[in-house]
């Protein structure tokens, strides 16, 4: 058959298409394989920049040069994806002409079809259902062949039950772990152990008669988190990005008995999530049981330290979303470390109460909590006749069971960002509403109480940053330029208010019959706490402190910014 | 001639493999220290409601103009134009997505995850296709799918796969269908639209292997006739099933069938079936009862022994899933830490995960225990569709004239004028030339 005109110019014209599409190709095959040996992640130039960085991370010039180098890498990448869209469109153009020109080309030496009649459609048919169920079988034979191999290719080193998955998430039953028993809740109230005293209330039943130095102990690493004290340990921590640490001194001379680096904590990326300067990583405050110290870091590390130093367990739990910096201290009551992990901008961002068992590091419960990233320290204590855990964050104040975490009660009270804590006095819980209100809640109610459990408010001289502090009978406020007021438990009156001129950022406590604040700038104001204002005296000391006092033995322990100090009764000033 | 158009055929496919191959590169994301958040990119963009609510009516109005042509118009020539529209529109300008192929995957993951709720634009792409093969067959694969589409503009050269292999491999669709709706529900990801060969070259962009596949289906798909459609294509497996109770039914013929077998010859995609011989030996049909009955007794074996074979694929399947993928990787740098210098990828996951270890290994438990439960029933599942074939295989349906599979056939009107009295009705050929019946 003599091809005609017509189909000798598809032919050709599908020739002219198909090397059309193969330069290009050609052209875009080397610029694949070019593009993928010059790999700008794996560029040897940018690793050892970037290395050079890591050993001197405050070289100005070096983070430039990468920045450079990397927005270079990115406009070359760039231009390749144009290069790539375009040469994408013209090959796609060459395959249609190819394609058209070739199946038409095709269709025109295509012979007409003759089929002749079929005598033997029976047999075939049986024949067909035949090699057909064979065929079947080996597709189900090739089918579990392939799972098989992808299943035994891919080994899991997850667990394959639910005790394994327990062991792994560290939520073996509490039964199952060894159990410890708890200090008694006497030692707890003679010690300091946590931030605000055993129940977080600021209040000392001891009686502090001076104020005298009685020695200074320098801190190596920055921190605001309070110093915590049980019989003659004092705990505080410190860190920086490059090294987070728990220190322990002697009560009697400040000597520091060890300095312990919390470090390698599993899960912990080596690249240290970055929280502003003025909020440090040490922020939190330590807590102890006279067992353990327990320190948690704002790069979410939080460690479990022996009283001789070694570590006895450490958790990462982060990474955190708290624009500025995590501040919420632990907790402890009993066996249990409990820790109030808000975060986020918004509700649902992870925020969660946890309960651990203090021995061991397990999860004993964890509750997940409908808020956003908050500052307050949970109240622990009995009210009401039940030991309530008492948490505080836009806009709930949330209730829950020491036990098992179970909800109590809920208000919603707050706004915007919450930092002080609140505090107990008797059945009520006195809390603020930063720089707003503060309320007094009733703690003996279910559900949503946010109408119905609200005892008094008071919405005058309300503080943003301190917590408050009651002696039974009274509340006592301190605002952040130092304004001081005194209320009326039962009913929130205003008993009588009072500027110290002294900044203030360390939360007010109580020790015996004396209100003690610490100001900004190092000045400790003592008051009687009483119906009526009566300055008793004030002292100065020379460092910058925004932690709280802690009251025990007749002392006081005050973390400045560079030094740990002690006051007593005694005047015996001496350095360690 | 014909030899070197394929040869010149094959150069071009692997040379557009060999394109999209390159745009499988992804530039490191920066690494930002101030905490810029990496926004999630998506392809394609996220479209505005009321172009949703157009791309639904275009959709329904292809769909039945579809069935127009079929039934009514009877017209190859209106379907092809149709599908050109829904290849440009439905494959390249709405790059492949949300296509119905794809949608069942969204209800799934809808009914297992709360959060989620499925917008009705999804649910009409899932059923409107499945409602209209109720009615009148696979309108959908004949006009408006776009993948199917590509694959019937590059047929050049259909040659005819044996009749045993298709009926074997008619199963997969299936298989394919049942493995994507379990990572649809247990929230893995929709491997469905992931392995579907021909959205890369909708969108000119995608992985390696994903563009191999898809280059070596638009290959045989210049010699077979719509491999992808017939061999995998989940969606296609529903239809299939819709078909086979659909109400209308494609009729080659519009008159008697002369049974000259050029309808058969017609079909490039194995679809028709010819007149079964009127009367069995006895001995046969024993054989074939007893076979039959054998059968439908093995099928709750066969589920049985599928259901505990896939649960012994659910460690390696819920690898697929991130979360699970995260916690396998965070153990086994726990077990054997390895040093990978400035940043591990473990800890940069770790980082970017915004999560503790703790929690993503609790998601990773309560992942593992619905993987158990999912592959379970995708192993029952397989052995279920295994098992209803070979059934099947072993039922005669009785036929007196060649006449389309209903749940095979794509309704691509291609046997139409391949038949003499269709082509008399059109007047293309004198009633005499017509042959008669046999």
């Amino acid at each position: 058959m003599t091809a005609s005109p017509y189909h000798r110019s598809l032919v050709l014209t599908a020739w002219v298409a198909g090397a059309f599409c193969l330069l290009l190709c050609g052209v875009m095959i080397f610029e694949h394989f070019a593009a993928a040996t010059n790999d700008p992640w794996k560029s040897p130039q940018l690793l050892t920049l970037k290395e050079e960085l890591a050993a001197e991370p405050k070289n100005g010039d070096l983070p430039m040069e990468i920045r450079l180098l990397d927005q270079k890498f990115r406009e070359k990448f760039r231009r390749r994806l144009a290069l790539d869209k375009t040469g994408g469109w013209l090959l796609l153009g060459g395959m249609v002409v190819l394609v058209l020109a070739a199946g038409k080309a095709a269709a025109l030496t295509k012979a007409t079809p003759f089929p002749g009649p079929k005598t033997d459609a029976a047999e075939q048919a049986t024949k067909l259902a035949l090699r057909a169920r064979a065929g079947l079988v080996v597709v189900a034979v090739l089918v579990a062949g392939a799972l098989a191999i992808v299943t035994l290719d891919n080994t899991s080193v997850l667990p394959t039950n639910d005790a394994g998955w327990q062991k792994l998430t560290g939520k073996e039953s509490v039964e199952a772990a060894p159990v410890e028993a708890p200090p008694a809740l006497a030692e707890f109230q003679t010690n300091w152990p946590r931030f605000r005293g055993w129940d977080g209330s600021g209040v000392s039943t001891q009686t502090n008669t001076g104020t005298n130095l009685l020695w200074q102990s320098p801190i190596p690493l920055p921190g605001h988190g309070s110093p915590v004290v049980w019989g003659d340990h004092v705990f505080i921590s410190g860190g920086t990005e490059a090294k987070r640490e728990v220190y322990c001194y002697h009560a009697t001379d400040g000597k520091l008995l060890w300095q312990r680096a919390v470090e390698n904590v599993p899960g912990s990326p080596p690249k240290t999530q970055g929280v502003p300067e003025d909020t440090t990583y040490a922020a939190p405050t330590v807590a102890t049981d006279g067992r353990r110290a327990y320190a948690f870091f704002a790069n979410g590390d939080l460690a479990a330290l022996n009283f001789d130093g070694s570590i006895a367990w450490t958790k990462y739990l982060g990474p955190l979303k708290n624009s500025y910096g995590f501040a919420t201290s632990l907790a402890i009551w009993g066996t249990n470390l409990l820790f109030q992990l808000d975060q986020g901008e918004s509700a649902g961002e992870g925020s969660k109460l946890i309960s651990f068992q203090a021995a061991t590091g397990r999860v004993v419960w964890e509750r997940s909590r409908p808020v956003p990233a908050s500052w307050a320290t949970p109240v622990v204590g009995m009210a009401s006749g039940k030991t309530q855990i008492i948490t505080l964050a836009n806009p709930w104040v949330i209730a829950y069971t020491v036990g098992d975490g179970q909800e109590l009660w809920r208000a919603q009270l707050l706004e915007g960002e919450v930092v002080p804590s609140p505090v107990l006095a008797g059945d009520l819980v006195v809390l603020f509403n930063p720089s707003s209100k503060m309320f007094a809640l009733r703690t003996d109610g279910a559900g949503d109480v946010t109408q119905t459990g609200v005892a008094w408010t008071h919405d005058e001289n309300v503080p943003d940053i301190t917590s408050p502090v009651s002696s039974g009978p009274l509340v006592f406020t301190v605002t952040s330029i130092g304004t001081v007021t005194c209320c009326q438990t039962s009913d929130g009156k205003k008993v009588w208010d009072k500027n110290l001129d002294t900044e203030t950022q360390a939360s007010p406590g109580i020790a015996g019959d004396r209100l003690f604040i610490l100001g900004t700038g190092g000045t400790l104001v003592q008051l009687a706490a009483g119906r009526e204002f009566r300055e008793i005296g004030r002292c100065q000391i020379p460092d910058k402190f925004f932690a709280s006092p802690a009251f025990v033995g007749g002392q006081i322990f005050l973390r400045g910014m560079t030094n740990l100090y002690c006051l007593g009764p005694a005047a015996v000033p001496k350095q360690p | 001639m014909t030899r070197r158009l394929k040869v010149l055929g094959l150069l071009a496919v692997l040379m557009l493999q060999a394109l999209l191959v390159s745009a499988e590169q992804r530039f490191p994301p920066p690494e930002f220290e101030n905490g810029y958040a990496i926004p999630t990119a998506s392809t394609p963009a996220a479209r505005q409601l009321w172009l949703q609510y157009v791309d639904a009516g275009v959709f329904l109005a292809a769909l039945g103009i579809a069935v127009w042509m079929i039934y009514r118009k009877r017209s190859r020539r209106g379907l092809f134009w149709l599908s050109l529209f829904s290849l440009a529109y439905f494959g390249f300008y709405r790059k492949g997505c949300i296509c119905p192929i794809g949608s069942p995957q969204n209800v799934v993951y809808g009914l297992f995850n709360p959060d989620y709720s499925v917008p009705v634009t999804v649910l009409l792409f899932c059923f409107a296709p499945i409602v209209v093969a109720l009615f009148a067959g696979r309108a959908f694969c004949a006009g408006v799918c776009p993948q199917g589409a590509l694959q019937d503009f590059l047929l050049i050269k259909p040659v005819k796969v044996p009749p045993w292999l298709e009926q074997s491999l008619s199963v997969v669709p299936f298989i394919f269908l049942g493995a994507g709706l379990i990572y649809a529900g247990t929230g893995t990801g929709f491997v469905i639209c992931r392995y579907d060969p021909f959205v890369p070259f909708f969108r000119l962009s995608g992985g390696a292997f994903i563009v191999a596949i898809g280059a070596v289906f638009l290959l045989t798909g210049m010699f077979v006739g719509r491999a992808y459609c017939r061999f995998l294509c989940p969606y296609g497996g529903l239809l299939r099933l819709a078909s086979l109770a659909s109400k209308w039914r494609v009729r080659v013929t519009p008159d008697t069938c002369t049974q000259c077998r050029l309808c058969e010859q017609s079909c490039p995609f194995g679809a028709m079936r010819e007149p079964t011989p009127a009367n069995l030996d006895q001995n046969t049909l024993g054989v074939e009862r007893r076979r039959l009955g054998w059968l439908i007794a093995l099928l709750p074996v066969l589920v049985a022994a599928g259901g505990w074979g896939g649960s012994k694929f659910s460690a390696a399947a819920a690898q697929l899933h991130p979360t699970v993928a995260l916690a396998e990787r965070y153990v086994r740098q726990q077990k054997n830490p390895v040093e990978y210098g400035l940043m591990t990828p473990e800890a940069l996951s770790l980082q970017r995960a915004e999560e503790s270890p703790e929690a993503i290994l609790a998601a990773a438990a309560a992942l593992r225990h619905r993987f158990d439960l999912a592959c379970a029933l995708f192993g029952g599942w397989i052995g279920l569709v295994i098992g209803v074939k070979l059934i099947a295989l072993s039922v005669r349906t009785r036929r007196t004239d060649f006449e389309p599979d209903q749940g095979a056939c794509f309704a691509c009107a291609r046997c139409f004028t391949a038949c003499p009295n269709e082509r008399v009705r059109l007047g293309w050929m004198p009633a005499a030339e017509q042959p008669t019946t046999p």
